[in-house]
């Protein structure tokens, strides 16, 4: 089993090839996101000239719109896209001759990138608390951020089942990236990454209840700002079991048949 | 002039029938951007359930501003984008050399080689709904005002343009793999909302240092508010000095060009 820690280190190392890169895109991303949510949230309560919307003060949404984005790129982890790429090109056939299944390589180097970003996400927190809000950090506050931080994860693998379905379509049809575009958009709009689910309609917040994404954005986020209970936790957590177990069936179906189309053609 | 004419004429035949080869990528990519179309214009309107007014514009009047910079948006996913996704693989990998050494501007080549027609298709629904909803507007505007808003749009894809490669040319100096480019489409977000809602020293970020307010938004406030010459002035003193920072980088970048990994 030493082979995980190789293919760990292997992908912490290209995380930080680029460390400018990486930080600027870090930094860069998630405060640009923050200022523009935050500029247009504070004309909406301007003009309506209250302090609180749907439970949100511009405080806390300004919390909400720090967590979003790094935690959807949790979700995206950094590898997406390269199966199909890999497939489509040939080199695809490495994984094949490798002594691991490709699923549990790609699992892996997924999962890194998205302890790395749950990493950010803790830092986030405690800078957002202590140098804007400048609240002590309690205990309930540590407990809510690892649980929602636990909540991301999880989402995290139901992304790359889900995503590795469609990714895996490439060995039919020549190039998929466009659905891997929609998936991330599909999951930003109906999971709360861009507005709080709050703000939707209730019988769209119903609908969008019967997919995965309100559990893998919406319900990480909110228990980091504590506003879920023990209970929606815990049936966010069997949906996300659900969803998982739907989807890794999915990707189990497509690989069997798929593999016999795969010819290996552009190596 | 007709020499580049006749060449982006073969671009033109060229990328059709390199659409219409991967048929499934082609209709994928027009289900894509429609899907990023209804969810801006769903933005909108849930955002609206909660105020009347946002940056001083109406829901209809947003909806004129939502259509301006997804009518940008298309134009750039059109004419640009496809090139702007490989030229820091090309610099990066050395492929460049290929581009230099023919006898053409290489900024042309680069930038206009493919023209991804299946954005075109786009392109076609972002009209018609920036049509509609000038149309809903229902404020007897002339065709020349009209008129007048497109080519301000125009103005703003190229400002557009010229943003998105100042944050690739980097790439000339990093040698990373994207450059700041991840970078440039979550800033891409600024100009999805009306410059009015910036404040303060982001309203100076947004309309000079990184001015995506006037891709969409000065267009949009020329187009509904009163005629305003300093806004006016503004936006054709950025475009220039936009224009004429990304040439004076892009002349350095191939300077400092190295075909290391070729």
């Amino acid at each position: 089993m030493k082979w995980w820690r190789s293919v760990v280190s292997q992908e912490i190392r290209k995380i930080l090839a680029y460390r400018s890169d990486f930080w600027v895109t870090f930094l860069g991303q998630t405060l640009i996101q923050l200022v523009v949510a935050r500029a247009l949230w504070q004309s909406v309560f301007e003009s309506q000239n209250v302090t609180t919307m749907q439970g949100f003060t511009l405080e806390r949404l300004t919390l909400y719109y720090i967590l979003a984005p790094i935690g959807t790129r949790m979700l995206l982890g950094e590898s997406f896209g390269y199966i199909s790429r890999e497939i489509y090109d040939g080199t695809f056939t490495k994984y094949l001759l490798y002594p691991l299944s490709f699923i549990q390589y790609k699992s892996l180097t997924y999962l890194t990138n998205s302890l790395f970003f749950g990493l950010q996400l803790f830092i986030a927190f405690i800078l957002f608390q202590v140098l804007y809000a400048q609240t002590p950090v309690s205990l309930e506050m540590v407990i809510n951020l690892l649980a929602g931080i636990g909540l991301f994860f999880l989402g995290a693998t139901v992304y790359l089942n889900l995503g590795m379905c469609l990714e895996l379509c490439s060995l039919w049809v020549d190039n998929v990236w466009s659905l891997m575009v929609v998936l991330r958009f599909l999951t930003a709009c109906l999971g709360g990454g861009y507005i709080p689910l709050s703000f939707y309609p209730g019988w769209a917040v119903r609908l969008m209840n019967m997919t995965p994404f309100p559990y893998v954005v919406s319900l990480p986020i909110r228990t980091i700002m504590g506003q879920s209970t023990t209970s929606e936790i815990l049936v966010g957590m069997m949906m996300l079991m659900f969803w998982w177990l739907v989807f890794r069936v999915a990707v189990h179906v497509i690989w069997k048949f798929g593999q016999k189309s795969y010819t290996g053609v552009g190596q | 002039m007709s020499r580049y004419t006749r060449l982006y004429l073969y671009f033109l035949r060229f990328s059709f029938s390199k659409s219409l080869e991967f048929r499934f990528d082609f209709t994928f990519r027009i289900f894509m951007d429609t899907i990023y179309y209804l969810i801006n214009i769903a933005f909108f309107k849930v955002i609206f359930l909660h105020t009347n007014l946002l940056g001083g514009w109406t829901e209809k009047q947003m909806m004129v501003f939502v259509a301006g910079y997804l009518l940008v948006d298309a134009i750039n996913m059109t004419i640009f984008s496809t090139n702007m996704w490989w030229l820091p693989y090309f610099i990066n990998r050395g492929e460049l050399d290929y581009y230099l050494i023919r006898p053409v501007s290489p900024l042309f080549f680069l930038g206009l080689r493919e023209f991804s027609v299946n954005s075109f298709v786009n392109f076609l629904m972002a009209l018609t709904f920036c049509g509609y909803a000038i149309w809903d507007l229902g404020e007897g505007l002339s065709f020349l005002n009209i008129f007048f808003f497109g080519l301000l749009l125009l103005n703003g894809s190229l400002i557009y343009f010229c943003i998105q490669m100042l944050m690739i040319i980097p790439v000339f100096w990093t040698h990373s793999a994207r450059g700041f480019v991840d970078l440039f489409y979550a800033m891409g977000q600024a100009m999805e909302r009306p410059d009015r809602v910036y404040r303060g020293w982001m309203k100076i970020v947004f309309t000079t240092i990184l001015p995506f307010a006037l891709i969409a938004s000065f267009p949009a406030k020329i187009f509904l508010d009163p005629f305003d010459a300093k806004t006016m002035a503004h936006l054709f003193i950025m475009t220039v000095i936009l224009w004429s920072t990304m040439l004076f980088f892009w002349r350095k970048g191939l300077a400092n060009y190295s075909s290391a990994s070729s």
